[in-house]
């Protein structure tokens, strides 16, 4: 199990070494301004060209990649030409608002989908089958941003139950700020005792967070569906409900085991991806996330975001493929980590 | 008692319970005294320069309320108002002026603004070489600070200070004892204005409170609280004005404001402004491409469906151009040129240059999510495919297509450049001398026009624009006239500023020289 | 033997109402994607505008209403058939080119090939994929093979990482030892036995990817990055409507429910597929 880790975590660094080398030449091939972003589209030719120097895009590409990276390892990340901040200082801005919409909508897709899922496989073919299908493929096929109007429309227009955009309202930021300590609104509020901030953080992360939860859900549901008419088809199963083993215990204890690992698979990789997929969901909802970050920074090729953000994705995913490895060789004790 | 069937009403029943406090609590929050707020909604990111020495983009919808001017353009009157300073004069020669400032102005700092802070924070915008540093780096030799509220300012030239200084970027006041970009960088600001910065987050919010030491005094109706925040979904926002959440968006689809116009609740201010749009032609392309032929060009320009585009893509809120020169702004004139629609006349052009029935085609660059350019592109499309002439229309990232327009070789540069503009102060210089004097490399010159005559032309219009508005204005014209017949870009049109806001803000004035900026000190809220 | 499989199938199909359907209107689609230029009413507004009778709501005259340039959007609808159905096959065949060997060779080998293989999809998968799109476009021209191939390059790592993960848990089983025991090839085990144990998963993989792959391509087209407008591109119809979704909601709606009948359709096909396909499942004899 060690040798495994260190394995995997020396490669890991290898994996990230190749992104940054790579994303940095694609980043260098798209035609781009990054002075005009530095000093200003309205600025004259000199200030142009001093900022070329001050930007180091004089130098050859192999230096400005390497000074780069000294001055990443050393926690520099480099200034965003766009924000003209650090791009650390971006991320850590725009990141806890990111997690907490994702967490909050990946939770909704696996507490909801996965059972929903299982239920359609056990009542497969009847009506709760057919219903739940469709269900799951609206979540998937029909688009993110016309679900996230739809719901504004629907829940704050006609309802009024539910506010429009922001994290918080624009009251509570103002009479109950939150004292932030990792950024999330929704923990802050809760370890501070804001619960007047709480509650206005809970109902304001219940839009977009179904709304990102819609794909994910059905797909979730989708899948376990399928693998669970699989499993649920094996000899085993016949012999444990033979041996008068509870129905819920066959289905969870021995079925869902079999079943779950594509679904784990692809949860993961849905989590990475959110972190900068959600931007029409972030932009209709005015969430501050790391996607409008994210693709600010690629629409103005911003490098030094550009580089920051993806380098933080690379790690995320090698983070969670490596949960996952480990779990489904958890789950299925044929696996052996070889 | 706690079987597993009343452990789900129990869990059910605590649950309950919390909601419950919580809600309350959320409640109560809110019917405290409340302080009166208003909220911009602006449709881009906002802070992405902290920096007053350095801004040069949308962050002036803040700076202007942070930091202030030393007086203010008021477009209607084409009158310069006081703003920092009470009063000044110049010498007769036009090369000294001197500014005599208010009194008892103090920085958020809380030091005094003295004339000696206000040439020093000047200077410092010269000296960091930033984006407008040429504003006042160009004209001024140097500044004198004579006594605690006297500053004389020595020019080379007889340049129109006044516009300058009132001009809505590099001109700001701030103390310069502070001011440092890293300090500026990390969300600061030292400024007079009558809103100091509370909190901000990242470059998409805002929240300013009002600075009770402001010098004019917060007698009447204001604002205690103001929130800035991006909101770049159109329908949001739009959603936001209609319920109230919003007090202000600097821009909205024509569709939706003309939805909105029936809204008794919700007002469009619709006024003209100093932005404009313009279609760039490439003149420096090698003779055996159609469009460095200036009748092909003109045939072009011949071929814009300029009614279509005003009724049908902006929905009647603009005008068309004529000339470059938006006719909000002095320096325009009915004398310009203006071409009209006329696709016999572009036939003819176009057989005279030797493309009887077309047969090229032609690249044409615009920002990607432009719907209005996209629009206009498609109908001249329509319009130039009966001519035999086939335009691509190549929608990019901003950033490509400048790349694009500054390739080393003209030839691969776009055709047609579609490029929107407006002034940094209330000077035709702007749109003359920025966009068509020649420049090694191009920066915004898309046209690649080189015509010394015409630079001659424009330059002197700036030497006599401080002392003889009306030579300058003939210069201007005759300069206008030149790029016409020359067709080196076309105007397509002159657009009016479209602010929605509710109806129950008040004091809001649209000014073309600030545009989008709301002074939310003369504003206020009335139901 | 293929008869008698082909019956078999086509008995499974019959009986199951829902794949019927599905399979109905995929031919449908076809049929129509091939039939557009006579089906449509109003042929030209695929490139011609009209912009005194723009935003005009559905009615008898424009089944769905016109957009913002006053071309009818049903037959921009049906001429976007071709290219939605286009875009989305030859992205997914690509990937599934890319993917699937790789996911195979990945899953069962196991060790360092397994190792590099994952390391590479795990590269490619941090990628911002738009930031991918935008340099292959970059490099070889702004159209929409280019955009094709572009999301390709960014999906197979999806594959590859589904088949691995049902590769493994194959690997192990009894029937793969039993058949390596009695003298099956490499090759023969990996397609019979591999690939049809994984079917379930990438299928509805696949089928689901339909949608999402239309709507990737259609934020690269709106970018100007794949299909120019006005090609008729349901994705760029949506992505052009967003802005006018408030007062002229059929700009949006009926493009969406195109991508959305089609993804249904694929899918119930999918799972359609899976039942004849997966033996496990035909041997229950649902």
């Amino acid at each position: 199990m060690v040798a495994y880790l260190t394995r995997r975590i020396a490669l890991a660094f290898l994996v990230m070494v190749g992104v940054s080398i790579i994303v940095f030449l694609l980043a260098r091939v798209i035609p781009s301004d990054p002075v005009g972003r530095w000093v200003g589209i309205r600025a004259k030719a000199e200030q142009r060209e001093r900022a070329r120097i001050e930007l180091g895009l004089d130098k050859p590409l192999y230096i400005q990649y390497l000074s780069y990276m000294n001055g990443f390892v050393h926690g520099n990340w480099g200034t965003s030409l766009y924000t003209h901040q650090p791009v650390l200082r971006d991320i850590a801005t725009y990141l806890p608002a990111s997690l907490d919409l994702i967490i909050f909508g990946m939770a909704t897709a696996l507490i909801l989908g996965i059972p929903l899922g299982i239920l359609s496989a056990v009542k497969n073919g009847t009506i709760i089958d057919h219903a739940s299908r469709v269900f799951s493929l609206a979540g998937i096929a029909l688009p993110t941003f016309w679900l996230a109007m739809v719901f504004q429309l629907v829940f704050f227009r006609q309802l009024h139950i539910l506010p429009l955009s922001g994290r918080v309202s624009m009251l509570t930021a103002i009479l109950n700020p939150i004292n932030h300590i990792t950024g999330s609104n929704l923990l802050d509020s809760l370890v501070t005792g804001n619960f007047a901030a709480l509650g206005s953080a809970l109902s304001h992360i219940i839009l977009p967070g179904i709304t990102l939860a819609a794909a994910p859900l059905g797909l979730m549901a989708r899948m376990s569906r399928a693998t669970m008419l699989e499993v649920l088809g094996e000899d085993y199963i016949r012999t444990a409900r033979a041996y008068g083993i509870s129905e819920i215990r066959v289905l969870i204890v021995y079925a869902l085991r079999n079943a779950i690992a594509p679904v784990l698979t692809v949860g993961a990789l849905l989590f990475a991806e959110s972190l900068v997929s959600t931007f029409l969901v972030e932009s209709v909802f005015t969430w501050p996330g790391l996607g409008f970050y994210a693709s600010n920074a690629i629409l103005t090729v911003d490098y030094p975001a550009i580089m920051g953000v993806t380098i933080l994705i690379s790690f995320t995913y090698i983070f969670l493929n490596l949960i996952v490895d480990i779990t489904q060789a958890f789950l299925d004790p044929r696996i052996r980590i070889s | 008692m706690f079987t597993r069937k009343n452990y789900g009403r129990f869990g059910t029943a605590i649950g309950g319970a919390i909601l419950l406090v919580v809600l309350s609590f959320a409640a109560i929050g809110f019917s405290q005294g409340q302080p009166e707020v208003a909220f911009y909604a602006d449709s881009h990111a906002i802070m992405t320069y902290w920096d007053p020495s350095l801004s040069y983009s949308d962050e002036v919808f803040v700076m202007q309320n942070m930091y202030e001017l030393l007086m203010y353009y008021d477009a209607k009157t084409e009158e310069v108002n006081p703003g920092l300073a009470r009063s000044w004069d110049k010498s007769d020669d036009g090369l000294t002026w001197t500014f005599h400032l208010q009194e008892g102005v103090k920085f958020h700092t809380g030091k005094p603004v003295t004339a000696d802070s206000v040439k020093r924070a000047f200077e410092r915008t010269i000296e960091m070489e930033g984006g407008p540093s040429y504003i006042w780096g160009d004209p001024v030799d140097h500044f004198e600070a004579v006594d605690d509220l006297t500053l004389k300012i020595f020019l080379n030239y007889p340049a129109a200070l006044d516009i300058l200084a009132s001009g809505a970027y590099g001109s700001y006041v701030f103390d310069p004892d502070v001011a440092d970009t890293d300090w500026f960088n990390q969300g600061n600001e030292c400024g007079s204005g009558p809103y100091m910065l509370e909190s901000h987050q990242g470059t998409t919010e805002v929240l300013l409170t009002k600075f009770e030491d402001y010098w004019r005094g917060w007698q009447g109706k204001h604002f205690d609280k103001v929130v800035v925040k991006t909101v770049e979904q159109a329908s949001t926002r739009r959603l936001m004005l209609e319920s109230g959440q919003a007090d202000f968006t600097d821009s909205l689809p024509m569709p939706d404001i003309d939805a909105l116009e029936g809204n008794p609740d919700v007002d469009v201010v619709r006024a003209s402004s100093w932005q404009n749009s313009l279609a760039l032609f490439n003149t420096a392309k090698s003779p055996e491409h159609p469009i460095s032929n200036p009748l092909v060009r003109k045939a072009l320009a011949y071929a814009l469906p300029y009614k279509k585009i005003i009724d049908g893509i902006m929905f009647g809120n603009a005008v068309q151009a004529r000339g470059v020169v938006p006719y909000a702004l002095w320096g325009s004139s009915d004398r310009v040129k203006q071409y009209t629609l006329s696709p016999e006349t572009a036939k003819v052009l176009l057989a005279a240059a030797g493309y009887p029935d077309g047969g090229f085609s032609l690249v044409a660059t615009y920002s990607s999510g432009d719907s209005v350019v996209r629009g206009m592109g498609e109908l001249w499309k329509e319009q130039l495919a009966n001519l035999g002439v086939d335009l691509k229309l190549q929608a990019m990232p901003f950033d490509s297509t400048i790349a694009k327009g500054q390739a080393e070789d003209p030839n691969d540069r776009q055709d047609i450049f579609f490029f929107g503009w407006f002034p940094d102060n209330a000077d035709p210089m702007s749109f003359l001398f920025s966009l068509f004097a020649a420049a090694e490399p191009p920066v915004l010159n898309m046209s690649y026009y080189n015509n010394p005559v015409f630079e001659a032309l424009i330059l002197q219009a700036l030497r006599v624009s401080a002392t003889n508005r009306e030579e300058a204005i003939n210069l201007y014209v005759e300069a206008q006239n030149m790029l016409m017949e020359d067709c080196a870009g076309v105007g397509l049109y002159d657009m009016d500023i479209l602010n929605v806001k509710r109806a129950s803000l008040k004091g809001y004035v649209p000014n073309p020289c600030y545009t989008n900026v709301v002074f939310w000190y003369d504003c206020y809220r009335e139901e | 033997m293929v008869l008698h499989e082909i019956r078999h199938a086509l008995r499974l199909i019959r009986r199951n109402p829902l794949t019927l359907t599905g399979l109905s209107i995929v031919l449908l689609l076809i049929l129509v994607a091939i039939l557009a230029p006579w089906l449509a009413p109003y042929p030209t507004d695929v490139n011609t505008s009209h912009i005194a009778s723009k935003f005009q709501p559905p009615s008898t005259i424009h089944l769905c209403g016109t957009d913002e340039l006053g071309r009818d959007i049903f037959s921009r609808l049906l001429f976007g058939c071709r290219i939605s159905l286009t875009v989305g096959l030859f992205t997914i065949g690509l990937s599934l080119l890319i993917g699937l060997p790789l996911g195979v060779i990945a899953g069962y080998s196991g060790g360092w090939i397994d190792e590099v293989i994952m390391r590479i999809s795990d590269m490619v998968l941090s990628f911002p994929s738009l930031l991918l799109a935008m340099a292959i476009t970059a490099m070889l021209g702004p159209n929409l093979q280019n955009a094709m191939i572009a999301i390709a390059v960014s999906w197979w790592p999806w594959y590859t990482r589904l088949l691995r993960s049902e590769a493994i848990s194959v690997r192990e089983k009894d029937y793969i030892a039993a058949a390596r025991a009695i003298g099956a090839s490499w090759g023969r085990v990996i397609f019979k036995h591999v690939l049809r144990n994984s079917l379930t998963p990438i299928i509805i993989q696949v089928s689901v990817d339909f949608g999402a792959i239309i709507m990737t391509s259609a934020a690269l087209s709106f970018l100007g990055l794949g299909a120019q407008p006005p090609r008729p591109e349901w994705g760029l119809m949506i992505n052009t409507g967003r802005d006018f979704f408030l007062n002229s909601w059929w700009l949006v709606t009926f493009p969406g429910l195109a991508i959305f009948i089609t993804v249904l359709s694929f899918n119930l096909v999918g799972d359609g597929a899976r039942e004849i396909l997966d033996p496990r499942l035909s041997r229950r004899g649902r």
